[in-house]
């Protein structure tokens, strides 16, 4: 075929434009490891990575509340462990006082050791979770501590005020799944989460015990002792005992959701990889075949560009 | 026989025929780089016998035309050619202007192990995506602690989507006028080109009495080929070399007149469409960089537009329904959380932003730290939503997203594909009708040759009348 002159520089101009092109494409996927990075690069995979990378970002918060949620289980469990001495205790003066003889001064040094109990629960019960300052068992009520208490001219605590309400706030820890490790400090409605101080699933009714327990030591109604307050209070200790192993369930939950989370965290990694990385190896082969169709362009075209009959006529 | 004279006027002829020769093969050197030259040739052809005793006797050569080397069907081909790739170029361009005013990039740094072809980490999006998620991630963290921290996070998140929202629909507006003004200027452009036809017409008529007019027909053919790259026309001979211009059925040039024009004209929508300017009537383009613009303007970019803005009202919607049915920490209400309609309009309560606190995700009056409507919020992300086609925020989008990358990757596929069929059909031009320095060059050499004989002739027949003469002279002497 006939070829005009200007046809080699205007064809040479379109390969090494297109060369040049190729090269900057493939430097590209080298330097940021990535073979879609716009839409049009490849429209299924874009798509296919934006809706993974929205499940990972689902899954790194999932993560982050079941650390949160870890965290204040972990404060919740110590408190547990507090009530859970605190009952033992009490109960204790109860079996002491039906094993032993008792007179009105031992009573009476019962009578105190209890009042330092109540006061104790109250203690644990308004307990703060020390990262965020909010209160562990008010319920989702705010403002005020959970427990105001009444005290009489001998600042004996003669009854409690429950301020804060039954329910308790759910965190997310997986697609579909909630999880709260609160416990409210009452519950007498009968349904949802069981009440820490007062129960009416349970009958526990922690600090109202520990208050008759203390009357009863005070006027020496040893019968009642060793009968009705005994029996409240295994009622408390069998509550604490449910709310410990009730944590204990959360917790492993907790880890079984995090180790999920995780895992679906590297899974979509993997698949994100798998839609959008680059193959740095073939990027590589492919860069470099690219710089040798470039330099074998230039030089075939510069030897062609300088020969012309020209050269040959004088 | 044609005698000395007779000879000598054969050789002067002859010298002209060759210096045509050189003139022109001069011309197609001069113009090897001119953009739309066809290269020229001389036409020499022997003179009539003359008839003698002896039999017919050769007078010489003349050089008869000067002709281009011009293949009218792939000129043709070419202009058909022209409209597809304006059309696809059209659309690429407003495509890739939609692209970039969309902002929806991954972004992630390589490893540096080699081996393996899924090395890359911390992919991500750079657009509404991100913020989709960093708002859903926030509520979600809020509905698990409701401390000040979270709110004021959760406020953040949603000025930030906000803010993205507002940003594509700024930047779709300023697309949809440089579409526009691109659409005004095709415009201008063309009726430059039909006038320019116009014109060159009347002196292509001027000049054919005179011979080829081959230069002005090189213009015409080169302006023909650009208005063939912004709108589809259909051309007709007319008289004295004319050419007829048609466009969308209205005829625009006929011979040396420009009977009507183009013009933008707004339907009522903003988005200009194409009318003749004197006659008003609406033009249906079929192909061109203008009607490329056009489709993709109330194509996909329209489609983009409303899908954004679906995709906007439907948060603002579904948000609202529940942050609005909600109390805030101390059992306050009526603090709307989004305000605005779509994405241009869409903002946070100022009273939010002034007070996170303020922020509306109990549910009872008398629970403030309740995160209940926290959480539901947060689950919106994966709830399907009727307005949405029954997919997901994100599902929605991400749709949107391929849906302008594959309307682009077309696009871009497309342009390929026309640009390597331009190509082949400008190499069989230029291949017909381009300049070769070489061939060029040998012409030169020939007619040079060719002249040097002739001139040769003339000083033999030079010679020999002077030996006739001095003849004649010495038997007067």
């Amino acid at each position: 075929m006939r070829v005009a002159t200007n046809s080699y520089t205007g064809e040479m101009l379109d390969q090494f434009s297109s060369l040049v092109a190729q090269q900057d494409n493939l430097q590209s996927q080298a330097s940021t490891g990535l073979a879609v990075q716009a839409p049009s690069d490849n429209p299924a995979a874009m798509e296919t990575s934006l809706d993974d990378i929205a499940q990972q970002a689902r899954q790194t918060q999932y993560s982050a509340n079941i650390s949160a949620l870890q965290s204040r289980g972990d404060t919740i469990y110590s408190t547990l462990e507090s009530l859970q001495t605190i009952v033992s205790s009490a109960s204790e003066i109860t079996t002491s006082v039906g094993s032993a003889d008792t007179n009105s001064t031992s009573l009476a040094n019962y009578a105190d050791q209890v009042n330092s109990l109540i006061n104790q629960v109250v203690s644990a019960a308004n307990a703060k979770d020390p990262a965020t300052g909010q209160y562990l068992f008010g319920g989702t009520a705010s403002g005020t501590p959970p427990y105001t208490t009444t005290t009489d001219a001998n600042g004996d605590v003669t009854a409690v005020t429950y301020n804060g309400n039954g329910s308790v706030n759910q965190s997310a820890i997986g697609e579909g799944q909630t999880l709260s490790v609160d416990i409210p400090g009452v519950n007498t409605s009968g349904s949802g989460p069981r009440g820490l101080i007062t129960d009416s699933q349970s009958g526990a009714d922690l600090l109202n015990h520990l208050i008759s327990l203390r009357n009863d030591l005070q006027s020496g109604d040893t019968t009642a002792i060793t009968g009705t307050d005994a029996a409240n209070l295994q009622k408390d200790e069998n509550n604490i005992t449910y709310q410990v192993a009730n944590n204990g369930v959360a917790q492993t939950q907790l880890t079984t959701a995090a180790t999920a989370a995780t895992s679906n965290s590297q899974t979509l990694n993997t698949m994100i990889s798998s839609a959008s990385s680059a193959n740095l190896v073939n990027t590589m082969v492919e860069l470099n075949s690219a710089q040798t169709a470039y330099q074998a362009a230039l030089e075939s075209g510069s030897k062609i560009m300088q020969l012309s009959i020209l050269n040959y006529i004088s | 026989m044609l005698g000395l004279f007779s000879t000598l006027n054969l050789a002067s002829r002859s010298l002209q025929a060759q210096m045509t020769g050189v003139e022109v093969a001069g011309q197609n050197l001069a113009n090897v780089n001119t953009t739309g030259y066809s290269r020229q040739t001389v036409q020499i052809t022997a003179s009539p016998d003359a008839n003698t005793p002896i039999g017919p006797e050769g007078t010489g050569a003349d050089a008869t035309s000067i002709q281009q080397a011009v293949d009218a069907i792939l000129n043709g081909q070419i202009q058909s050619q022209n409209t597809t790739s304006g059309y696809w170029n059209g659309q690429q361009s407003a495509l890739q202007d939609a692209q970039n005013a969309l902002d929806e990039f991954l972004s992630g740094s390589s490893s540096t192990s080699s081996t393996s072809s899924t090395d890359s980490t911390d992919t991500t999006g750079t657009g509404l995506s991100s913020q989709l998620n960093s708002f859903f991630s926030a509520f979600s963290a809020l509905a698990s602690s409701n401390s000040y921290t979270n709110q004021q996070a959760a406020v953040t998140a949603a000025q930030s989507l906000a803010t993205t929202f507002n940003n594509l629909g700024t930047q779709f507006g300023q697309v949809n006028t440089a579409l526009n003004q691109s659409l005004t200027q095709d415009v201008s452009s063309a009726n430059q080109l039909l006038t320019n036809i116009a014109s060159l017409n009347q002196e292509i008529s001027n000049s054919e009495s005179s011979g080829n007019p081959n230069d002005l027909l090189d213009a015409r053919e080169q302006d023909l080929e650009n208005l063939s790259q912004l709108t589809n026309i259909t051309t007709s001979t007319g008289t004295g070399g004319t050419v007829n211009v048609t466009i969308g059925g209205q005829t625009l040039v006929s011979g040396d007149t420009v009977s009507d024009t183009l013009q933008t004209y707004d339907p009522g929508n903003g988005n200009l469409l194409v009318q003749t300017a004197s006659g008003g009537v609406n033009l249906t383009l079929t192909g061109g960089s203008m009607q490329g613009t056009i489709d993709a303007r109330d194509g996909t970019l329209a489609t983009l537009q409303n899908s954004v803005n679906t995709l906007a009202s439907t948060v603002i919607t579904q948000v609202n329904n529940v942050q609005n049915s909600g109390y805030n920490s101390t059992g306050g209400t009526g603090n709307t959380f989004f305000t605005g309609t779509n994405a241009a309009t869409m903002a946070v309560n100022s009273a939010l932003t002034g007070n996170p606190a303020l922020i509306q995700i109990s549910a009872s009056a008398t629970a403030g730290d309740d995160t209940s409507l926290a959480l539901q919020i947060s689950q919106l992300a994966t709830a399907t939503q009727s307005g949405l086609n029954n997919q997901t925020f994100n599902d929605s989008y991400d749709a949107t997203v391929a849906g302008l990358g594959d309307a682009l990757s077309n696009a871009n596929n497309q342009v390929t594909d026309q640009t390597t069929v331009s190509n082949l059909l400008a190499t069989q031009r230029s291949s017909i009708s381009g300049v070769n320095v070489d061939e060029e060059m040998t012409n030169l050499m020939t007619y040079q040759r060719a002249y040097e004989a002739s001139a040769q002739l003339v000083t033999t027949v030079n010679t020999m009348l002077g030996d006739t003469i001095n003849m004649v002279s010495g038997s007067a002497a």
